[in-house]
């Protein structure tokens, strides 16, 4: 298996990349799904970005450390079985230690198995790269659909709820309609645009805009 | 990746037997570690599941029934024999693990068979078909209600829920313990103003209850959203005349999530109706629960 000749980028390279530059949500479009169906508040967009996080690191570690014995014909079975035991694993964990947490959003952690962020996270990066390059992509990719489901959360929290981290700002709801699933996916449209316009304007206008497209 | 799988126009390879081996050999291996890794963080998470599970199901029996710190509560587990010939009951004192536990047979025909007090630690009895728990709370030397555990198959997998009754066996509310019914379609039954809906409802008007799929009446809404938002307390004057409206009249369904909304309401029912007809049988027996009714 030497599909890459080149050095594996480093660290820091590796965090930008899934905060910024790969952005699962705002730039690759992936997992758009749970994106809209969480982010009614900062708080659930935290707690889910958070169990992403933890499954994409340690998929991903366990198909670096085992992708010389992974069968290639099989690997999409094998790596949604892996992706399976830690989402259980965490399951059952979040509902022994903290239960107030997991009756909120317990329903969600079983749907981290479908995922489409963390299975292309294996193919793409972690079935081709060492254990501590691929470490830092899971983090960077999860730190990335972490922040942005806490960015989609504010804004839908702040103009759906009146609020913003469950601390009141105004008395009033100003626009419902954001903190409905509709309002979730226009939010995601309007932040899109807003970093594809930032990015424009920061790098002269050489960068690629986001392609979206992807299911999951 | 040399020997990915022709699917167009070239005719199919013949299956290499090594190959085939050694793709099954690498799923055992990976479903066996799984197994293993599965296994050791249920083991080691069990003890603390159940008995966050517990604490949530106290809560939920003295918030349904807004209980006081003085109420007894006696928790009765049902049991039905396999050739399904008798129902067990076993009674002891809610919370207390040193209580003891007072054991009463029926048969099916309503007849007392066996009735015996054994002493605490007594083991849980195997073999038998759980019928779910229920819950009868006193509070200063009277009945101060029911609250009943019922299980329904939904969408997905098992809704498990609590119903709670006051002493005339009227609904006071429905709570969802636990379910795997999709997020923003099936989920939406274990919102307050779903569950509300079941909410002082009579025995009678319960087991004639059905469900519809047209949409609530937005006034109705209003008044559950108020009933499910108030805390303690009187009951909002709107609700309690619009449920004079609504009481004899179906459960709305959730939008798109009609099987979820048959499955709990179908639960409910089954629920409040084999009770009825087993307290007439454990009240004159359960020493003074039902002397107050």
């Amino acid at each position: 298996m030497s599909e890459t000749t080149e050095r594996p980028p480093g660290a820091l390279q590796l965090l930008f990349n899934g905060i910024v530059s790969e952005n699962p949500v705002f730039r690759l479009a992936l997992s758009l799904c749970p994106a809209v169906a969480v982010t009614t508040t900062v708080a659930n967009g935290f707690i889910l970005g958070v169990a992403v996080l933890a499954v994409q690191v340690l998929s991903s570690l366990t198909v670096a450390i085992a992708r010389g014995v992974i069968h290639p014909r099989v690997r999409i079975p094998v790596y949604t079985i892996i992706i399976a035991v830690w989402v259980s694993a965490i399951d059952m964990a979040l509902a022994a230690f903290v239960p107030a947490l997991y009756a909120q959003v317990g329903l969600y952690i079983k749907l981290i198995v479908a995922f489409a962020i963390i299975i292309s996270r294996l193919e793409v990066f972690a079935s081709r790269q060492p254990l501590v390059p691929s470490f830092w992509d899971a983090v960077g990719m999860g730190l990335g659909f972490m922040i942005a489901l806490m960015v989609i959360g504010a804004l839908r929290e702040v103009l759906g709820a009146g609020s913003f981290f469950g601390i009141v700002l105004f008395k009033t709801k100003p626009l419902l309609f954001f903190a409905l699933p509709a309002g979730g996916f226009f939010s995601i449209a309007l932040l899109m645009a807003f970093f594809n316009a930032l990015e424009r304007k920061l790098t002269g206008g050489t960068a690629k805009p986001a392609a979206g497209g992807h299911h999951g | 990746m040399s020997e990915l799988v022709q699917i167009d126009g070239a005719p199919r390879p013949k299956a290499d037997p090594k190959v085939v081996a050694g793709i099954a050999m690498n799923l055992v291996l990976v479903c066996a570690v799984s197994a293993i890794v599965l296994g050791g963080v249920y083991v080691g998470t069990e003890r603390y599941q159940r008995e966050a599970r517990l604490a949530g199901e106290r809560a939920a029996v003295s918030g349904m029934l807004a209980l006081g710190a003085d109420a007894q509560v006696t928790e009765v587990r049902q049991y039905l024999d396999p050739a399904k010939r008798e129902v067990r009951y076993l009674a002891k004192q809610y919370g207390d693990e040193s209580a003891p536990t007072r054991t009463l047979v029926f048969g099916l025909d309503g007849s007392l068979r066996e009735a015996e007090a054994a002493p605490a630690g007594a083991a849980e009895p195997t073999g038998l078909e759980e019928l779910g728990r229920l819950f009868v709370a006193k509070q200063g030397g009277a009945l101060a209600g029911f609250v009943l555990e019922g299980e329904s198959r939904g969408y997905k997998n098992r809704i498990r829920f609590f119903v709670a009754l006051d002493s005339s066996l009227a609904v006071l509310g429905v709570r969802v313990l636990e379910h795997e019914e999709d997020p923003g379609l099936g989920a939406e039954i274990a919102t307050p103003v779903f569950r509300a809906q079941f909410t002082g409802r009579t025995p009678d008007e319960i087991a004639a209850l059905g469900v519809t799929r047209d949409p609530m009446p937005e006034d109705w809404h209003a008044a559950l959203a108020a009933y499910a938002s108030s805390t303690g307390g009187e009951a909002p004057a709107d609700w309690r005349s619009l449920l004079e409206r609504e009481r004899t009249k179906p459960i709305y369904a959730v939008t798109g999530a009609t099987i979820s909304s048959r499955a709990l309401t179908r639960g409910v029912k089954g629920t409040v109706d084999h009770f009825r007809r087993r307290w007439a049988l454990l009240a004159p027996r359960l020493e003074g629960e039902g002397a107050s009714r």
